[in-house]
């Protein structure tokens, strides 16, 4: 990458774009098609500009022409088929290189493209002069699968009335999938944006609505944008549907667009975007960088939210009435998240991808802020430890995430099966985790540097962008715009003063986070705390850390804070007491905030004066503590510390005591409603678990449920629950856990008790909402969940079918609610059908307790298009979770066609996660669905079937990785040769190492000798058939022949060539793991490329001059022996390979003036020879039972 | 009276009414054979001496008939000898020759006929207490009519207000609507089934994707907004600051609600409305222009 540390950004190419015009003047929603043209404004920045590299991906160009003269060019993508040649090796290492060589050889970061376009020699010389070239490209686009989504219901009616819409969406840089650009955060140019529509339609696009003009015939109009802020390609996008129109009563500038229908919603969910708005302007104290806003509200999102240049598209399923109350926050969280991203993402992009932490640490810090600000110090602090545990366990189970630059190129992550040197390449997973560490580490430089400089540094950032924007191309200020790890630091180290280069490197740049155990003793004599804190930093994912570490220490004068240097070989750290263990009850305790508390302290040690002690409390470093301490002391912090983190973390903690006390302390803060009400949700979980472990001493009636019926039953009936007002939401949150929680209860023959069931039951019975103004649709179906979560496996004498005679009589009972809730559904649906979501759950639930037949389809049902999103989601994860129960390959197969056809790109998504997840299998067990269909469907998915959707591809990934792997899927029959030829670089060649396959009868084998001889023979193969099939025949006689003799002399490796001879279990495999060398650039290029590329460097010192040896070989090695007819007509077809690959390399080495034509000639041969190598493997394989090879015959 | 019966000699009847009237039925036709020995007849067809005591009886049943008439025109309840007198002369007959008949000589004597109780007429459903007659009104005068035809019943039962019972009530009440609703759409319709052995057994209406499904799933029912509304209405009296109730967000503010939904969808304002919403200038409001004319392209 071209960036150097100290002169700002260089840009790869050796042009400049300024200005870009695109003009979509056909929309097709009956054939989902669009064409339009594209004019890019370059500057060459060198003499002799011949070739524009450029982006795109799924466009049909017609026609090229750089200003006004027909340009040739070449379109090749290589990343629509990762592994060319249907390669049997079928291993994710060998695939996770091959995919990243692809995304590199296309990645316009550094300055490479799909379509190569020349330019005409005419215009050459007037690079000299550096005058401005146009680049015109007229494309089309037919059925796009990724980039443009169009969303056409089948109704009666035109477009318009059948709220068809279409809209872009990608993951990252994604715009190449629509129109032909340099699809790059760090390449900026103007804009000037033109879309042709129906009249009914409207175009929603980046930038100012200059003006709307019908064409002649008045059916349409032309929306002409303009974009004066300097904005990458990737960030531009487009939704064009019948939107109807709000504009915000607030702001002017913002108008936001729903479908048909929804426009009351829209009212209702935009009426506080003008609050985030102020706020953000606020803190940054900048004005929102872009002259307008526009929402979008669009069905079959890619992902909730995606921000682009002065517009944000969100999911429609956002939208919500006054009366819900669950969906508010989220809505307003998407909406500041979007808001953010329009300051950090779109208005400041960034330089490269290793900078791309900068970007979603601050957006999502001042997301953070905002989450602070309006919902308040507990919830922001709950964010941040939940935030903080998500990603510490992730990285705890995946070895380390490094996020920033440097942790790009030089953190080797062997343990991960992806490259995360692109985004491209990324599981969506980690992706998210990566986002989530980027807020956490930007809230670390703020501990270190104050929020006040961190809101300087921001604001700093956004003005030079902004002076940056007005400026003219020719100022070379446009670059001010690009944020980088580098100029991040340095505008922090000139507000601050501060240098936070060590804080960077050991969170940013090194991946990992830090696992601290911590118990202590108290020293009576010298009034001393012993404190031991240990920590972890040899299992994966976890690092050293020494530095400073808060401890706060609550006494019974006061709470203090310490700060301990944690260093290389202390553990102990002696922390003098302030106050002397005494007992004076009078005395009230202040505590941490001021605050002065009686407590009764009898619970305590008499001896010692210590409340609590917390390690780290304010998640200041990126780790997971382990604290042991008495069971008193977390009761005291549950119910006397006032932080959240703190409370969740003492609740956490109480499991492991099932005591009266923890039970009185979780009901008291249960009871008390000043309390968090997350950290009283959490208490009723905590308590159902307690009531669990103590089922024998266990007194009174079930937990909670006393406490229930005096908050939300009638006084004067105590059975019967008060009718529904939700006006206290913290209530509602409550009442609404409780059930769900007293659910989990148990009794010692380990059923839910009697009492509660019915408890629920007449909780659903008695469920009266005429007199709320709010919806209880959440709250019914987590009473649904409730009884789920009652549910226990049935009790089954033999393997008998259900019927519905030998039901259970409380089954019955549970299932005649789940029944009639999900029958009323369909007559009165609930908001997002959440009531559907929990009965499918629970039918499942039902099943999988053997309680009715297991049975998928009725999931199969509610999974098809054309049920709402969430309803689906629900209804796969239950055929997911059958097909790994029943294991069952026909449900299986089901899915994965879902995954391949279904219309909405989020439920492929969500499929295969889910998949991964929950996986039918996994590679420790056997299965009898892992086979080869399996492994070759798999293959196929993440090689080609998922080119349109970077996502999806690495969910694919992801999912083959769960079920098999890195290496080749075991229930593969091992390949043809034996042998694994790892060319890594150059040396290996010389010297190559020779791994055995994970077969059961061979050996290590090493030996330069041999393995000189397999290079030399290997690589001749190679040239064959690209190195991944089993070879021709001929040449496997030709290495028998030539082993034979050399067995003699070196017997260690003869004689292992004889074991697999006899096994025919043979293969050669070749590893091409320097693909990042310097490849011929200029050439369109594709794997096959890559490979040939470097096997002609390859083969220079083996075989110098001579190029396919192989050839003459195996056609010689032919007649010395008598073969069956089948095998003649095999190595007649090798040698027809060899023949199409000497002529291939004839090709490569003159491809520079081929053109597309050719390309195409070359895939077509690709395709017939894959067609005879099927043919041929099949014939050769171990099962098919024919002894071709075996020695007799060669003999 | 006589109930006219033609029974055809119905024989295991054995009703008392049945037997009763039989009985003169019988009596009758002995009077028809005595007076046809008496004119001479040695023999009678049973059709013949059927068809005479029809007639007979008919002619008795006139008697009686008009007899009460005459009786109850004057005001009586029982009729005198000179009703029946008054009802013979006027039916025709010479009144002055039925003593000199009833005389005769060769007339025949017929037993009575035999003993039979009398029908018993079914009492009227008894309904509250009979009441007598006040003291100013004499004894005679008929007896006050059956209570039943005056008194009323109430049925009006006290309210229940006891607010467990009441609540149950509703409880239950919705819970066997909602059943029987469901129940009846998974009659009509497609169903799914969570058992083999007895798809009847918990039948689920069956899952039907829609063309448009984020609609049902976002837009709050009929029936919701219809209790909002209420609970607004309810609310209002108390809470004079309307705009806060957020239900009336969705009904009020009419002013911006029209203005967008004049829109026609391709947010083209009408030029007039534009310029009366002159105060926001947003592009999306701004009219669409005519293409500019030109002559070649």
């Amino acid at each position: 990458m071209n960036r150097k540390k100290d002169k700002g950004f260089e840009s790869p190419r050796p042009f400049k774009l300024t200005h870009q015009v695109v003009c979509i003047n056909n929309i097709n929603f009956q054939r989902k098609s669009v064409i339009g043209f594209v004019e890019l404004t370059i500057f060459p920045t060198v003499v002799n500009l011949n070739r524009i590299k450029l982006n795109s991906k799924q466009c049909r160009i017609y026609r090229v022409r750089v200003n006004d003269l027909e340009a040739p060019f070449i379109y090749n993508d290589p990343t629509l088929e990762v592994c060319h040649h249907e390669s049997k090796q079928r291993n994710l290492n060998y695939f996770s290189s091959a995919y990243t060589a692809a995304v590199s050889a296309v990645d316009p970061d550094a300055g490479h493209g799909e379509l190569v376009i020349k330019v005409p020699s005419e215009l050459w010389k007037q690079g000299d002069e550096m005058n401005v070239l146009k680049v015109y490209i007229e494309f089309s686009l037919d059925q796009p699968k990724g980039g443009l989504h169009f969303v056409v219901p089948d109704v009666e009616g035109s477009m318009a009335e059948r709220g068809a819409h279409v809209f872009s969406f990608g993951y990252q840089n994604s715009t190449r999938f629509w129109f032909p650009c340099v699809d790059s955060y760090s390449e900026l140019c103007t804009w000037k944006l033109e879309f042709t529509v129906d009249a009914s339609m409207v175009a929603v696009s980046c930038g100012d609505l200059v003006e709307t003009v019908y064409t002649h015939d008045m059916r349409k109009k032309t929306f002409h944008y303009v974009l004066p802020i300097p904005t990458a390609a990737s960030n531009i996008s487009l939704s064009v549907g019948p939107f109807e129109i709000l504009v915000d009563p607030y702001m002017h500038e913002v108008t936001h667009f729903c479908l048909p229908q929804l426009l009351p919603l829209l009212k209702h969910s935009m009426s506080y975007l003008h609050e985030i708005f102020e706020f953000y302007e606020e803190i940054l104290t900048c004005r929102y960088p872009y002259s307008c806003f526009k929402t979008v509200f669009v069905d079959e999102a890619y992902v909730q939210v995606s921000s682009y240049a002065s517009m944000s598209i969100f999911s429609t399923n956002l939208l919500h009435s006054a009366m819900i109350i669950d969906q508010t926050p989220l809505t307003r969280q998407c909406l500041a998240q979007a808001l953010a991203q329009q300051f950090f993402g779109c208005f400041i992009s960034r330089m490269s991808w290793a900078d791309e932490w900068v970007l979603k640490g601050i957006s999502g810090y001042i997301y953070g802020l905002y989450l602070k600000k309006t919902f308040g110090v507990n919830q922001y602090r709950h964010w941040i430890k939940e935030e903080l545990d998500k990603m510490v366990e992730y990285e705890l189970k995946m070895g380390g995430l490094p996020v920033g630059s440097n942790g790009h190129l030089t953190c080797p992550t062997p343990h991960l099966h992806f490259s995360i040197k692109h985004p491209h390449t990324l599981s969506w997973k980690y992706y998210k985790m990566f986002q989530c560490k980027a807020h956490l580490v930007m809230r670390l430089i703020e501990n270190r540097i104050s929020m006040e400089f961190m809101l300087q540094v921001f604001n700093k950032l956004l003005s030079l962008a902004s002076t940056a924007s007005s400026q003219k191309y020719q100022s070379h200020m446009w670059s001010q715009m690009l944020v980088s790890t580098h100029s991040f630091l340095k505008s922090i180290s000139n507000v601050s003063g501060k240098d936070i280069g060590p804080l960077i490197k050991q969170w940013v740049d090194q991946s990992a986070v830090v696992k601290f155990f911590g118990s202590f003793a108290f020293n009576r004599k010298r009034n001393v705390l012993e404190l031991e804190i240990r920590q972890d930093y040899t299992s994966s994912g976890t690092q050293k850390y020494v530095g400073p570490i808060k401890v706060t220490v609550q006494e019974l004068d006061g709470s203090f804070n310490h700060t301990l240097q944690i260093e290389e070989n202390s553990l102990k750290h002696d922390i003098p007491c302030h106050s002397k263990s005494r007992r004076n009850k009078k005395k009230k305790i202040p505590l941490m905030n001021g605050e002065e508390v009686d407590m009764d302290l009898s619970a305590m040690d008499a001896d010692s004066p210590l409340l609590w002690i917390r390690i780290d409390p304010d998640m200041s470093i990126l780790r997971k503590v382990e604290f042991e301490q008495a069971d008193f002391m977390w009761q005291y912090q549950l119910r006397y510390e006032r932080d959240v983190v703190a409370q969740e973390e003492s609740i956490l903690a109480l499991e492991k005591f099932p005591t009266p006390a923890s039970r009185l302390a979780l009901t008291d803060i249960l009871e008390q409603d000043q309390c968090f009400y997350k950290v009283r949700q959490g208490a009723c979980f905590c308590l159902a678990k307690i009531a669990n472990s103590m089922m024998s001493t266990w007194t009174g009636p079930p937990a909670m449920k006393s406490l229930f019926t005096r908050m939300f039953c009638c006084k004067s009936c105590p059975n019967i629950v008060k009718t529904n007002t939700f006006i206290s939401f913290q209530s509602y949150f409550l009442q609404k856990t409780m059930p769900v929680a007293m659910a989990q209860l148990r009794d010692i023959q380990n059923l839910c008790p009697k009492d509660v069931l019915n408890f629920i039951l007449d909780l659903i019975k008695y469920n009266d909402n005429r007199k709320n103004k709010f919806s209880d649709n959440y709250y019914r179906a987590e009473l649904i969940d409730a009884l789920t979560n009652s549910l226990t496996p049935a009790i089954s004498i033999s393997n008998e079918v259900r019927t519905v005679d030998n039901l259970n009589g409380d089954v019955r009972l549970i299932l005649e609610e789940i029944t009639r809730s999900l029958n009323m559904e369909k007559l009165l649906p609930s908001y997002r059908n959440t009531i559907t979501v929990s009965c499918l759950r629970a039918i499942r639930m039902l099943q999988k307790n053997g309680h009715i037949p297991s049975d998928p389809s009725l999931f199969k049902s509610y999974a098809e298009y054309g049920h709402f999103v969430d309803v689906r989601v629900a209804a796969l994860e239950a055929v997911v979770d059958y097909t790994r129960v029943d294991r069952s390959s026909v449900e299986l197969q089901w899915l994965l066609n879902m995954v391949q056809n279904d219309p909405a790109h989020y439920i492929r998504h969500k499929i295969l996660s889910m998949l991964g997840k929950n996986p039918p299998f996994t590679k420790a067990a056997e299965s009898p669905l892992c086979n080869e269909a399996l492994v070759d469907q798999l293959w196929k998915l993440m090689n080609s079937g998922t080119s349109h959707d970077w996502r999806l591809r690495c969910d694919a990934v992801n999912l083959y990785y769960t079920l098999f792997g890195l290496t080749r899927p075991s229930c593969l029959p091992l390949p043809e040769l034996g042998l694994v030829l790892n060319l890594k670089e150059k040396k290996a060649v010389l010297n190559p190492t020779i791994k055995p396959e994970q077969g059961p009868d061979t050996t290590e084998m090493t030996g330069i000798t041999m393995g000189g001889l397999i290079t030399m023979e290997t690589v001749s193969s190679v040239s064959m058939s690209s190195g991944v099939a089993p070879p021709p025949q001929g040449l496997k006689r030709k290495l028998d022949s030539v082993v034979g003799p050399l067995g003699s002399s070196s017997p260690e490796p003869g004689q292992v060539l004889q074991e697999e001879d006899t096994s025919k279990k043979f293969k050669i495999r070749v590893r091409i793991s320097s693909a990042e060398d310097e490849i011929d650039m200029e050439s369109p290029h594709d794997s096959q490329a890559f490979i040939h590329h470097h096997l002609n460097i390859l083969e220079r010192p083996s075989t110098p001059g001579k190029e396919p040896p192989a050839v003459d070989q195996a056609v010689l090695s032919l007649p010395v022996t008598p073969l069956p007819s089948s095998f003649g007509k095999e190595s007649t077809s090798s040698s027809k390979h060899s023949g199409d690959h000497h002529h291939h390399h004839h090709h490569h080495e003159h491809k520079k003036k081929k053109k597309k034509k050719h390309k195409h000639k070359h895939k077509h041969k690709h395709e017939s020879k894959d067609k005879e190598r099927d043919s041929h493997a099949f014939s050769n394989s171990p099962a098919s039972g024919r002894s071709v090879r075996s020695p007799s015959m060669s003999d | 009276m006589f109930v006219l019966q033609r029974s055809g000699g119905g024989k295991a009847t054995s009703s008392p009414a049945e037997n009763y009237q039989l009985a003169r039925r019988r009596t009758l036709q002995v009077v028809v054979s005595s007076l046809l020995t008496e004119c001479g007849f040695e023999s009678a067809e049973k059709a013949a001496v059927e068809s005479l005591t029809e007639m007979i009886q008919s002619y008795i049943s006139e008697v009686g008939r008009c007899a009460k008439a005459y009786c109850e025109h004057t005001a009586r309840i029982t009729p005198t000898l000179s009703d029946t007198v008054v009802t013979l002369i006027e039916m025709g007959f010479n009144v002055n020759t039925l003593p000199v008949y009833a005389k005769r000589s060769q007339r025949m004597v017929i037993t009575a006929p035999p003993v039979t109780n009398a029908p018993v007429i079914p009492k009227a459903l008894i309904a509250g207490q009979k009441r007598t007659h006040p003291s100013h009104i004499p004894s005679h005068f008929p007896e006050f009519p059956d209570p039943h035809t005056y008194i009323k019943t109430p049925t009006f039962r006290e309210p229940v207000s006891d607010y467990q019972v009441v609540r149950e009530k509703a409880a239950s009440q919705r819970r066997d609507v909602e059943r029987a609703l469901t129940r009846f759409m998974a009659k009509t319709g497609e169903t799914q089934s969570l058992f083999k052995d007895d798809i009847t057994a918990f039948p689920l209406i069956a899952a039907r994707p829609s063309s448009i499904p984020y609609l049902s799933a976002l837009l709050p029912s009929e029936l919701e907004l219809q209790t909002l509304e209420e609970t607004d209405s309810s609310e209002q009296d108390d809470q004079t600051d309307s705009e806060n109730t957020p239900g009336n967000n969705l009904n009020d503010d009419p002013g911006a609600d029209k203005e967008n939904s004049m829109l026609p969808p391709g947010g083209v304002v009408p030029s007039v409305k534009a310029s009366e919403e002159n105060m926001i200038d947003n592009p999306y409001l701004r009219p669409v222009k005519k293409p500019k004319v030109r002559r070649k392209k």
